[in-house]
């Protein structure tokens, strides 16, 4: 217990410096500028405002990268309730009461309650890291590469039970992913793989050009081709602050929500995409009208986005500890982080431990600028979405544009995310999800450094992973999960759980 | 999903387009990957070959869409939707635009071609608008990217501005004396 308040108060002194701080709030107010756009979803945002780190030291940089993850999570809620366009899965919850609320000139109180469950979600969850930070490393530094490639084969299959729709395509979807992350050299040989001849993917694909691709293009032709008029609320907001009856309805919706989703956000594989879903339904099942969810319910809006912002914050406890990314955003993290020098991994608490604790104080402090920023600019925030779409999302293709040429200052990479664009319009097309191709991806890479090292060191024997408890238990955890995947009853209520938010 | 919202007609010997659709295009990537992984080695089980992964990747991923048009065969599910050429076509041609002229034009030019190609993407574009929303565009992100955040992308390479690079270079070293006359 001592050492977890001396370790805080450490990250304090290193999060509140003033040029931390400065930097925790750029990063809060461009991640929110940028994730308020609509149909830009935190993956996007990120990629897009990469390069903005690039000359400030690691500390910094990643101390800003946070603070623009949580901006985009809660400028994709602001534009959800504001305009009915989720930016990506998890602010898709938000949009059925939240709108609803806006339509009916609550639009303020909508977005207060949001605002205030994330806040409190996000204490809890930093709290949470924290707690949990040092067990966790010094059980990560158990592991050999044996365990850490059972671990990372668990995280799929999690990957492969949460995703929504059919397993099969879920499976598949991840395959691709790890397929893209052999393109490029050799590490042990040298050989050049999947290259077709092309020198310029010879170090491989970058990570924020599928993501960009992906989540960034091949949104926007979505969001171009769907008949649907956007639907700017142009009821007044309303006023911000809820009132007392507000508050005694959503605060346990709130507890709820921050307990869901921070749980599900530890699971190894896209958890967190599961809470703000999880918690809607347990909401909607515990209410004593049921009815009133979808016209504009206060606690479908307190619940998820308590959940959201949880699970947000509490993925990182795979990732700083165990250097396993769990969701598609977290992955993106390990791109930006290794391009500062920083491998994720439990050697980042033991040898950085000012850049890990500061990180985790500057969670805490980010939650709190995102109240303060917000609250006050929801009249900004509204105006900058009357700007119609056909103005938007050109402003949208260039940003994407100047961003994906600043990460490597290579006109080849934004060719190539032009391609992922379209890869990525594609697949959705035939109703995969893209999300895990991303997981799949980064954990690819990392999957065939592990399994090449084990085999090393146990001399070509496949037992090494069943002889080592630790591996032999997380490969059969793995299998327990597939057939969980695959047993109807379960995949029925997987489907409920996705379904009643539809 | 008891009711499925896009039912493909029944009755046709596919009865799941788009599971059928999906499968082909994971076998396609599938040759894909086999076929740049070809002439790689598979090595032994105490060392790796670099080919292995690639390959029995890439297995795993036609037999996946071999399952997947077997299925398609066997369950009924939905249509495919319909695909827009008009938003693909501007849209990414939009930024193959902005690739191919950045560095030898400059941001300056690049990015206001970039945004009305990509603006024709949608029907109701204005021209003027879309003209003079480009231009605002590319300044603001110029003024944004170039000076404020000092990232290398190229700004004006053949010098469009000409005329006015004199004056602005003028107000931006008085600016930035202001600032450091102010510490």
């Amino acid at each position: 217990m001592v050492d977890l308040f001396n370790n805080l108060a450490l990250g304090m002194a290193v999060a509140l410096s003033l040029k931390n701080l400065l930097l925790c709030f750029l990063g809060c107010l461009v991640g929110t500028l940028i994730g308020v756009l609509p149909g830009v979803g935190p993956i996007a945002t990120i990629t897009m405002l990469l390069p903005i780190t690039f000359g400030i030291d690691p500390t910094g940089a990643l101390i800003m990268l946070a603070g623009i993850y949580y901006g985009a999570q809660y400028g994709g809620s602001t534009t959800s309730i504001l305009v009915n366009i989720p930016g990506e899965a998890t602010s898709v919850v938000t949009c059925l009461d939240g709108h609803q609320m806006a339509k009916q000139g609550r639009a303020g109180v909508a977005l207060g309650i949001a605002a205030i469950g994330s806040f409190i979600a996000g204490c809890v969850a930093t709290l949470v890291i924290a707690a949990l930070a040092a067990p966790l490393t010094r059980m990560a530094l158990l592991f050999g590469p044996a365990d850490y490639f059972a671990l990372m084969v668990l995280g799929l299959m999690f990957a492969v039970v949460l995703a929504r729709g059919s397993v099969l395509k879920a499976i598949a979807v991840i395959l691709v992913g790890v397929l893209l992350s052999t393109v490029g050299t050799d590490l042990e040989s040298g050989e050049e793989r999947l290259t077709f001849g092309w020198s310029e993917i010879a170090d491989g694909i970058d990570v924020a050009v599928i993501a960009m691709g992906m989540f960034g293009f091949a949104e926007i032709l979505r969001n171009l081709e769907s008949s649907q008029t956007r639907d700017v609320v142009h009821a007044a907001i309303g006023h911000l602050l809820p009132d007392r009856n507000d508050m005694a309805q959503s605060a346990m919706p709130i507890a709820r929500g921050t307990f869901l989703g921070g749980l599900l956000g530890l699971l190894p594989g896209n958890g967190a995409v599961l809470g703000p879903f999880a918690s809607y339904t347990l909401e909607k099942k515990l209410a004593k009208d049921p009815s009133r969810f979808g016209r504009g319910a206060i606690e479908g809006v307190a619940g998820p986005e308590s959940a959201n912002n949880a699970g947000a914050q509490t993925a990182f406890i795979p990732l700083l500890t165990l250097g396993i990314p769990p969701n598609a955003v977290m992955a993106l993290m390990v791109g930006a982080m290794t391009i500062h020098g920083i491998i994720p991994g439990p050697q980042i608490m033991t040898k950085q431990p000012n850049l890990f604790w500061g990180m985790i104080a500057s969670m805490w402090i980010g939650n709190l600028m995102l109240l303060v920023i917000n609250l006050p600019l929801i009249g900004v925030w509204v105006r900058f979405l009357k700007v119609p779409y056909r103005l938007m999302f050109p402003s949208i293709v260039l940003l994407c544009c100047i961003g994906i040429y600043s990460v490597n200052n290579s006109p080849f990479d934004v060719v190539m995310t032009a391609g992922f664009g379209f890869f990525g319009y594609a697949l959705v097309k035939f109703g995969f999800e893209p999300a895990p191709l991303l997981l799949g991806f980064v954990l690819g890479k990392l999957m065939e450094e592990k399994l090449r090292q084990s085999l090393v060191i146990s001399r070509g024997s496949f037992m090494t992973f069943i002889d080592r408890p630790l591996s032999g238990g997380l490969l059969a955890l793995s299998l327990v999960l597939v057939v969980i995947a695959v047993i109807p009853s379960i995949r029925k209520g997987r489907e409920e759980v996705f379904q009643g938010a539809e | 999903m008891s009711e499925v919202p896009n039912r493909a007609p029944s009755g046709s010997f596919i009865r799941s387009p788009i599971d059928f659709g999906g499968g082909l295009f994971l076998i396609a990537i599938a040759g894909i990957g086999y076929g740049g992984a070809f002439t790689l080695p598979f090595g032994q089980l105490s060392g790796i070959g670099s080919g292995l992964l690639p390959k029995v990747v890439s297995v795993l991923v036609a037999g996946f869409g071999v399952l997947l048009l077997v299925q398609s065969l066997v369950i009924p599910g939905e249509r495919l939707e319909r695909w827009s050429l008009r938003g693909p076509i501007y849209v990414l041609s939009s930024v193959v635009v902005f690739a191919a002229t950045v560095r030898s034009l400059g941001l300056v030019v690049a990015g206001p071609l970039c945004f009305i190609v990509a603006a024709l993407a949608d029907r109701d574009s204005r021209p003027v608008e879309a003209v003079i929303s480009a231009l605002v565009a590319t300044l603001v992100c110029g003024f944004l990217f170039k000076e404020l955040l000092s990232l290398p992308i190229p700004f004006d390479v053949i010098g469009v501005l000409g005329p006015l690079h004199g004056p602005y270079e003028a107000l931006k070293a008085s600016a930035k004396a202001l600032v450091s006359g102010s510490h």
